[in-house]
């Protein structure tokens, strides 16, 4: 059982127990933790003690994160084995025990024997050349980064280990939670609260399909007990004392660990301007208490509609934090193609920051395709920002990746003007605070711009000589 | 009428108490030491009211209040700046490489505040000009070479049409300049200030710039009144005498007009009447300013 110690722990016994006289002694205070929720269903007859279940959204994330490191190392077999394969044993490369900050888990079947590919987006990626669904994309990736030298292509500028890792946070886990979860299912002829998930289940239709939408997100359940700083450093796995909750020494990869999109939340959450991480986790702590008030009984219309307002605080704010990493990365490229231009005009190497920009580009890149995954019609926006950053990063020479041959090999073309394609990354960034609010603004290459103009622009005045 | 006192208030203004007070001690010196006028003279001419409650003079503070509501209209014109800015700033890319290395702030403020001054000064040179070699523009600026009597105040007698120009002229400049040194730059932008104000303008108002319009003829050096721009030369720039006519469009500098040929010194003891050739007193009405006779 999960030690639920956080109001306990800093709080002295006298206003604990003032608290307690202050409430009815009917109503509890409320618990900060996404886990050991009640069973609610009226005719559930098992063992189970707890209705909360989302491990097989915690394996897929320890597939992502270990696909990540495979892709470095170009072995195919190993790729599709943990992106569509169905070995228990397959081990957990990412995240593994580091120092003090030992993972529980071992291998993919101890969470849930998942695999990827079932659950990515089978949509088009308009934003990817060869007019391909989510895994015929992630497929092509795979074969690419295979035929690449540790996943890198040079000659592209092509990072798969960024691509496949960005791309595939989005397809599977935001698409799967904001498009299927948080959607549909929250139909009330969908997954209803008066039955089991399914036969056997300890948990409603509902119950389960609120978990499995926050374990997409990869939050650690303690996470309102935490700042945005604890969790960017159990992502890191830099302070295993935040993460270990129930102080047995090890990390719960189910549990305790911060993955995906959680962790771009406190990424940029910790810089202060932000607070999507807890506005995320809050929202689906007060769905998951909605429906343990709800108590195994069918919702109302008025119960959706509060459970639908829950999920779209989720799906605007999660929205924005992939928007914020889109801008960020668009940031980390500008300023690669400024060290890029400044060492070829002194007849310098730019490998290392050629290296730097293809990893940059690459997150962009994953980031942008994951931001139109959600199933959701983006319009002219989703159009404006696959021409900004196309298909490939600018290459010398100022060519782009511009399609696919029927041999699937990549076609280039002439394209735009280094410092052109330069710009196109200022108005991604631009787009992003346009079209998506972002707040954080990491990198952001016009940021004292609009102070400036404040400051020192031009004042209204009737003066003349 | 708060806009209207900051004009007193604001040390970005030309009108600002300071500056007039400053203008005053220049010149009472002026008078005194170079002229040699005694003090009370000096001192009673501040004061003249056939000048202050001149029709003339009443005009300029009729406009000036008119023209509070005006410049109010110009609000849209100046957020549009920061867009012009980024436009700017992103076209820079198209034709330059953007530095990487980063110069040291004192220099980098060096140099925007001397580019801002520069640049500003010239493109009030290049309107001024064009207010009046472009017949349709002439009629609105006429409503400031109107005045027969010049004071410190006559600097607010601008059509309203004129007062958006000049700012649509500032936002111009502002935006290029911020947009050109920021691409260079990056985030050191910024400028050598004096009580909020470009160094430069202060020091320009701060040495009298309010004399321009007075009927006190002070004039540098003829070889100084090359570079820079006296009170004496804009006072000839008011002329009526024909010979007068189209020359010293500067606000600092001389240069441009040297370079467009149109600069002339002062003389000492110049006799000058101000205002348009055969004008009647009824161009000092509000209607005549604004709509023309």
């Amino acid at each position: 059982m999960f030690n639920k110690r956080f109001t306990a722990k800093a709080v002295p016994l006298t206003v604990v127990l003032s608290t307690a006289i202050m409430v009815s002694s009917s109503s509890f205070a409320r618990s900060n933790v996404y886990a050991d929720f009640p069973i609610t269903l009226k005719d559930y007859s098992g063992s189970a003690t707890t209705s909360t279940s989302y491990k097989g959204q915690m394996a897929r994330h320890a597939l992502e994160s270990s696909l990540k490191k495979l892709i470095s190392k170009g072995d195919m077999s190993a790729m599709q084995s943990y992106y569509s394969g169905d070995d228990a044993n397959r081990a957990i490369i990412a995240p593994a025990t580091k120092g003090d900050f030992v993972i529980m888990q071992s291998t993919i079947g101890e969470l849930s024997n998942k695999n990827l590919s079932g659950k990515t987006y089978k949509g088009l990626i308009p934003g990817w050349p060869g007019n391909m669904t989510g895994p015929e994309v992630a497929q092509f990736m795979f074969e690419k980064a295979a035929d690449s030298e540790g996943g890198y292509d040079a000659a592209h500028a092509y990072d798969y280990t960024q691509l496949v890792s960005k791309f595939l946070m989005g397809a599977v886990t935001y698409n799967q939670a904001v498009d299927n979860y948080l959607d549909e299912k929250l139909e009330a002829d969908t997954k209803p609260n008066n039955k089991p998930y399914k036969d056997g289940a300890a948990y409603t239709g509902k119950e389960h399909v609120w978990d499995e939408a926050f374990g997409y997100f990869g939050a650690p359940s303690h996470t309102l007990t935490l700042s945005a700083q604890n969790v960017y450093d159990i992502a890191k796995q830099k302070d295993v004392t935040v993460a270990d909750y129930n102080y047995d020494g090890k990390v719960d990869l189910y549990k305790e660990m911060a993955f995906g999109h959680a962790y771009y939340a406190s990424s940029f959450d910790k810089g202060g301007k932000t607070t999507y991480l807890h506005d995320i986790v809050g929202a689906y702590m007060d769905g998951r208490d909605m429906l343990v008030a709800a108590d195994g009984k069918a919702l109302t219309d008025s119960q959706r509609d509060q459970l639908k307002d829950y999920a779209q605080v989720i799906k605007t704010n999660w929205e924005k934090v992939i928007a914020e990493a889109v801008f960020k990365y668009a940031g980390s490229t500008y300023k690669d193609m400024m060290k890029i231009e400044a060492i070829l005009e002194s007849g310098g190497d730019v490998a290392k920051e050629w290296r730097n920009y293809s990893k940059h580009w690459g997150e962009l890149k994953g980031f942008a395709l994951a931001l139109q995954v959600a199933g959701k019609d983006m319009g002219a926006t989703s159009v404006k920002l696959n021409r900004l950053i196309g298909y490939s990063p600018l290459l010398l020479g100022n060519t782009q990746v511009t399609g696919v041959d029927s041999n699937g090999e990549y076609v280039q073309s002439d394209s735009e003007t280094w410092g052109g394609y330069m710009v196109h990354m200022l108005k991604v960034q631009n787009l992003m605070v346009d079209e998506f609010g972002v707040v954080a603004r990491s990198n952001d290459q016009t940021a004292g711009l609009s102070e400036l103009v404040k400051s020192l622009g031009a004042k209204s005045s009737a003066e003349n000589d | 009428m708060t806009d209207f006192f900051a004009n007193f208030l604001n040390p970005e203004k030309r009108l600002f108490i300071g500056y007039l007070i400053s203008a005053a001690f220049i010149a009472i010196i002026w008078l005194r030491m170079v002229q040699k006028k005694p003090l009370i003279n000096i001192v009673s001419g501040f004061f003249d009211s056939k000048i202050w409650f001149s029709r003339s003079a009443i005009a300029d503070y009729k406009l000036m209040l008119i023209n509070q509501f005006f410049v109010k209209l110009l609000a849209p014109i100046l957020i549009g700046q920061l867009a012009l800015t980024i436009f700017i700033f992103e076209n820079m890319h198209l034709f330059f490489s953007r530095p990487s290395e980063s110069f040291p702030v004192w220099m980098v403020m060096l140099i925007f505040t001397t580019v801002l001054l520069i640049v500003d000064d010239f493109s009030r040179y290049l309107l001024h000009r064009l207010m009046h070699r472009v017949p349709l523009l002439w009629r609105f600026h006429k409503a400031h070479h109107s005045a027969t009597n010049l004071t410190p105040l006559t600097v607010l007698r601008t059509h309203p049409i004129e007062a958006i120009l000049f700012s649509l002229r500032a936002v111009l400049v502002h935006s290029l300049c911020l947009g050109v040194c920021f691409f260079f730059f990056s985030n050191n932008v910024s400028l050598i200030e004096i009580f909020g104000s470009s160094v430069f303008v202060v020091l320009f108002h701060a040495f009298g710039s309010n004399l321009r319009h007075s009927h006190i003829n002070l004039g540098y050096w003829n070889w100084l009144e090359k570079v820079f721009i006296s009170p004496a030369q804009h006072q000839l720039h008011h002329s009526t005498n024909p010979k007068h006519y189209d020359c010293n469009f500067g606000a600092i500098f001389s240069i441009w007009d040297n370079i467009g040929k149109s600069c002339i010194v002062s003389e000492k003891n110049q006799q000058i009447e101000f205002g348009l050739k055969e004008q009647s007193d009824k161009s000092h009405t509000l209607k005549n300013l604004i709509f023309g006779s």
